[in-house]
C-alpha cells in the first residue's frame, strides 16, 4: 500500500496481516523444499521436517483468518482494501493447501524410502516438475509481496510447463507398470507425488490470479490468456 | 535497573488536597457573583413592591364596587372610575383592531415576502427606531393627522388609532421575531411539497408564530393602556360624567358606531386629574385608580404568558 | 434565476455506460450552479436511472446536497443562486431548470426528505395530508385513503393507525422521519430526494429507513445524499462520488466500492482521503 489511511491503526493492521501471509508463505516454501529434498535425495529426515511444519502452517492460517474477520468487522474495508483482504484470505487457504501437498509428498517419500525401492524408477521428470513447482511458488509469493502483475502473468503462463512434465511422467509410469506388475504399487505412490506437484503449480497460479485481483480489481480465474493480458494492461 | 518509586498514599493525598484547595478558591467567585446578582435583583424588585404597596395602602379603602360604577365627582368620596375604565376598554379595542392586523401583516411581509436588500434594511432600522420614539411625538402627529386632518376630533377613534400607531412597531417586531424563530426546514418542508408562498405563510408560518405574535400584541396593549402623554396631546377630557353610546343596542340596527366619535377619558388621565387636586381624598382616589390600572396591566401580561404557554405546548422544534 | 440553455452540451465524460440499458428518469447535462459568485457545482453530467437508488457521496462541502436540492429547485427560495445547464426529466424531456418552468410544478413532481425530521406542528394525519391539500384534494374519503396508503408505504401505518390525530412531535425520531417520508410519498412523486435522511437517527431507526428505501425503489426513483459510505453501499444501485463541486466518478455501486476507476474515489472510500 503506497499511501496511508487516515487511521494509522488500520494501516498497521493491514500491514500486519500482509506480513503474516508472507510468513506462512515462507513456512510453506520451506516445507516444500524439505519434501523435494526427500524426493530427490531420499532424505528421511527432510521428510520428517516437512511433516512437522504442517502444524505451524495450520495454526498460522487460523490466526490470519481471525485477523481478517476482525478487520472486516471493525473497518468495513472497501475497494482495494477489501480486495486485499479477500485475496489474503484465499491466498492463505491456497498456501495451506500447498503445505498439505508438500506433507503428502513427504509422507509418500517416507514410505518409498522405508520400502527401499527408491531407485527402481528414474524420476527425472519429477525432479524437473518439483523445481518448477518450487520456483512457481516462490515467484507467486514474490509477486504477491510486491503486487507485481507482470510477474503474476508470467506465472500463469509457466504453470503449463508443469502440466507438460506431469503428462510425460504419467506416460512413463504406465510403461513401467505394464512391463513389471511388481512396480505398480511403487509407481502409484510416485503418481500421487507427481499429482501433488501438479496441484502445487495450480495453487501458485491461483495466488498469481489473486495478485492481479488486488491490483486491477479484475477476476481472471477461468479466463483465457488474452483476457488476462487485457485486464492487466 | 532502578524502578520508579511507586506513589505513596501520602503524596497522593497531598495532590488531592491541592486540587480541593484550588476548587474551593475558584468556587468563592461563584458565591461572590451569586450575592451581587441577588442584591441587584432585590433592589429592582423591592422598589417596585414598595411603590405598589404604598399605592395599595393609600388607595385600599376606596376600592369597592361603587368606585367602579360611579362617574367622577367634585366630591372625592362619591367619585369613581366608570367613565375611565370604559373609555380605556373602548380605546384598547380600537387600538387592537388597528394595530394587530396591520402590524402582523407588515411583519409577515417583511420576513416572508420582501426582498432582502438595502431598502428592507432601512425599513427594519426605522421600525426598530420607531419603537423608541417618545410617545408625546405620536400624540403630536395624531393631533395633526387624526384630530384635524381626518376630522375624527377628540374621540375614542383618534385615541385608539394614536395608541395603535404607538404600538405598531412593537407588534411588527414581535411578529418578525416569532417568524424568525421558525426553523428554515419547516418552510422548506412546506415548499418541498409544492406549497406556494401564501400557502406556506397561511398554513405554517402564521399559525406556528401565533404564540409569539399574540404575546407581542398583548405586551403592546399593556403598554398602550398606561400611556398618558399622547392621549392628553390629542385632547382627552379629564372630567366625563357620561358614557359613550353603547356599541350594541336592543333595537335596530343593534350595532352602531357612534361611540367611536364620542369624547372619552382613560384610566391614566383620570389618575392624572385626581393627583393634580389639592384635597387629600382625591390623592386616595388616584392611588386606588393606580392600583386598578396596575392590576389591569399585570392581568394582560398574565394572559400573554398563559397564551404563550398554552400554544407553545403543541410546538416543539 | 437564470438557467442558461446549452443546446450543445458537452457529452458526459466521467460517466460510463450502465451495465444494462436503462431509462434515465432525469439527467443533469453540463450542469453548473452558483451561490452568488461562488461556483459551487462544475459541469456535472449525471443520469438518474428510473426506479433505481442513486447515492451521492463525498466529503463535506463537495456540493452533493447542493446538487440534490437543484432537483426540486430548492435554491429558488434564496436570492443570489443561479443554475446553468440543464436537468432534464423524462419521459416529457423537460428542463426543470428552465426559467419558464414553475418551481412549484417541479416540487409537485419531485418530493424531498430532509436531514432532520421536520414534521409540522400538526397531527400525523394533517402532516401526511398536507401535500394533498396543497394539490386541492378536499374529499375526506380520498384523503383518508391516500394518507393510509402513504403511511403503509412508509411502513408506519401499524404504529400510528390508532393515533393519527396525535401531534407528530410525539413520535420517536425514526418514526418522525418515516412520517416525513410518508408525507413526501402521499403525493405520488416521480422522484424522491433524500438529503442525509438518517444523520439524526440512531442505528436501529437508520436501519428501518434504509429498509424502506429498498422497498420504495419499486415505485419511485430515488436520489440520496449520505455522509455514510456504508449506507451508500448498502442502499444504492448507482453511486456518484463528488469532490469540490465536481463529479469525479459515477458507476454501479458495486464497482465504486470494489474497484473504483478513479484514484480519488478509491482514496475517499478506503479512508485515505486527507
Amino acid at each position: 500500500m503506497t499511501d496511508k489511511h487516515l487511521s494509522t491503526q488500520f494501516d498497521s493492521e493491514l500491514g500486519d496481516v500482509s506480513s503474516r501471509v508472507l510468513e506462512i508463505g515462507g513456512l510453506v516454501e520451506a516445507q516444500l523444499s524439505d519434501a523435494v529434498n526427500a524426493l530427490i535425495n531420499g532424505s528421511s529426515a527432510a521428510a520428517d521436517r516437512a511433516m512437522a511444519t504442517g502444524a505451524r502452517v495450520n495454526s498460522l492460517e487460523i490466526e490470519i483468518d481471525s485477523e481478517i474477520s476482525s478487520i472486516i468487522a471493525r473497518r468495513q474495508p472497501a475497494a482495494r482494501d477489501l480486495r486485499l483482504l479477500i485475496a489474503i484470505s484465499k491466498t492463505t487457504a491456497n498456501l495451506e493447501r500447498v503445505g498439505d501437498e508438500a506433507e503428502k509428498i513427504a509422507r509418500m517419500m517416507k514410505t518409498i524410502i522405508a520400502s527401499g525401492q527408491g531407485n527402481r524408477v528414474p524420476t527425472a521428470e519429477l525432479r524437473v516438475a518439483a523445481d518448477l513447482a518450487a520456483g512457481l511458488l516462490r515467484k507467486s509469493l514474490d509477486g504477491f509481496a510486491r503486487l507485481d502483475t507482470a510477474l503474476a502473468v508470467d506465472i500463469l503462463k509457466e504453470d503449463d510447463l508443469i502440466d507438460v512434465e506431469f503428462n510425460g511422467f504419467v506416460r512413463k509410469l504406465i510403461t513401467y507398470m505394464m512391463e513389471d506388475p511388481r512396480k505398480i504399487s511403487y509407481s502409484l505412490d510416485l503418481l500421487f507425488v507427481a499429482k501433488a506437484l501438479e496441484r502445487i503449480g495450480d495453487h501458485a497460479k491461483n495466488i498469481a490470479e489473486f495478485t492481479i485481483y488486488i491490483v486491477k480489481g479484475a477476476d481472471v480465474r477461468h479466463t483465457s490468456m488474452d483476457e488476462v493480458e487485457s485486464a492487466v494492461k | 535497573m532502578s524502578t520508579p518509586t511507586p506513589p505513596t498514599l501520602d503524596t497522593h493525598q497531598a495532590k488531592l488536597a491541592a486540587i480541593r484547595k484550588l476548587i474551593a478558591s475558584a468556587k468563592r467567585w461563584d458565591l461572590v457573583f451569586a450575592g451581587a446578582g441577588l442584591l441587584a435583583l432585590s433592589f429592582g424588585l423591592l422598589v417596585l413592591v414598595a411603590l405598589f404597596a404604598d399605592m395599595l395602602i393609600s388607595g385600599w379603602m376606596r376600592i369597592n364596587l361603587d368606585f367602579f360604577v360611579s362617574f367622577p365627582s367634585r366630591r372625592a368620596e362619591n367619585a369613581g372610575i366608570l367613565s375611565a375604565w370604559v373609555g380605556s376598554l373602548m380605546v384598547m379595542f380600537v387600538t387592537a383592531l388597528s394595530a394587530i392586523p396591520v402590524g402582523v401583516a407588515a411583519g409577515v411581509y417583511l420576513e416572508e415576502y420582501a426582498a432582502k436588500n438595502w431598502i428592507t434594511d432601512i425599513i427594519e432600522i426605522n421600525i426598530t427606531n420607531l419603537a423608541g420614539v417618545p410617545s408625546i411625538v405620536y400624540g403630536l402627529l395624531a393631533l395633526g393627522l387624526f384630530v384635524y386632518q381626518f376630522g375624527f376630533g377628540q374621540s375614542v377613534l383618534s385615541a385608539g388609532l394614536t395608541l395603535g400607531l404607538l404600538i405598531l412597531p412593537i407588534v411588527i417586531v414581535a411578529t418578525r421575531e416569532a417568524i424568525r424563530s421558525i426553523p428554515q426546514v419547516i418552510r422548506e418542508g412546506s415548499y418541498a411539497l409544492g406549497a406556494t408562498k401564501w400557502q406556506t405563510t397561511a398554513d405554517h408560518i402564521v399559525p406556528y408564530s401565533m404564540p409569539g405574535i399574540l404575546t407581542g400584541c398583548i405586551i403592546g396593549l399593556s403598554r398602550a393602556i398606561g400611556e398618558t402623554a399622547p392621549i392628553i396631546t390629542i385632547g382627552a377630557l379629564t372630567f366625563i360624567a357620561f358614557l359613550p353610546a353603547s356599541p350594541v343596542s336592543a333595537s335596530a340596527p343593534f350595532i352602531n358606531f357612534d361611540w367611536l366619535m364620542s369624547g372619552f377619558t382613560v384610566m391614566p388621565i383620570q389618575m392624572f386629574n385626581w393627583t393634580s387636586r389639592p384635597e387629600e381624598a382625591f390623592q386616595q382616589n388616584a392611588a386606588a385608580a393606580g392600583v386598578v390600572l396596575v392590576v389591569m396591566t399585570l392581568s394582560l401580561n398574565a394572559i400573554a404568558i398563559y397564551i404563550r404557554y398554552r400554544l407553545r405546548k403543541n410546538i416543539k422544534w | 434565476m437564470a438557467a442558461v440553455l446549452q443546446e450543445n452540451a458537452v457529452p458526459a465524460s466521467a460517466v460510463p455506460a450502465p451495465a444494462a440499458p436503462l431509462a434515465p428518469k432525469a439527467e443533469a447535462k453540463a450542469f453548473n450552479f452558483y451561490y452568488g459568485a461562488f461556483h459551487a457545482l462544475k459541469n456535472i453530467n449525471l443520469p438518474v436511472y428510473e426506479k433505481k437508488v442513486t447515492a451521492m457521496i463525498g466529503p463535506s462541502g463537495c456540493g452533493k446536497s447542493t446538487f440534490l436540492r437543484s432537483f426540486n429547485r430548492m435554491h429558488d427560495l434564496y436570492p443570489g443562486n443561479r443554475y446553468e445547464g440543464e436537468i432534464r426529466m423524462y419521459p416529457d424531456n423537460v428542463n426543470i431548470l428552465a426559467p419558464d418552468v414553475d418551481p412549484i410544478e417541479v416540487r409537485m413532481r419531485v418530493s424531498m426528505v430532509f436531514q432532520k425530521p421536520n414534521p409540522f406542528p400538526k397531527s400525523i394525519y394533517e402532516n401526511v395530508a398536507y401535500g394533498l391539500r396543497v394539490r386541492g384534494v378536499k374529499d375526506r374519503q380520498s384523503l383518508d385513503e391516500k394518507v393510509e396508503a402513504a403511511l403503509r408505504g412508509a411502513a408506519l401505518w401499524n404504529e400510528v393507525k390508532d393515533r393519527l390525530n396525535d401531534l407528530a412531535f410525539n413520535l420517536s425520531g425514526g418514526q418522525q422521519q418515516r412520517m416525513c417520508i410518508a408525507r413526501a410519498l402521499a403525493t405520488d412523486p416521480e422522484i424522491l430526494l433524500f438529503d442525509e435522511p438518517t444523520s439524526a437517527l440512531d442505528p436501529i431507526a437508520t436501519g428501518s429507513i434504509e429498509e424502506l428505501v429498498h422497498e420504495l425503489k419499486k415505485q419511485v426513483t430515488i436520489l440520496i445524499v449520505t455522509h455514510n459510505m456504508q449506507q451508500a453501499a448498502r442502499v444504492s444501485d448507482y453511486t456518484a462520488y463528488m469532490y469540490l463541486g465536481e463529479l469525479i466518478e459515477f458507476d454501479v455501486t458495486n464497482n465504486i466500492f470494489l474497484k473504483p476507476a478513479n484514484k480519488q474515489t478509491e482514496d475517499y472510500i478506503t479512508g485515505r482521503f486527507g
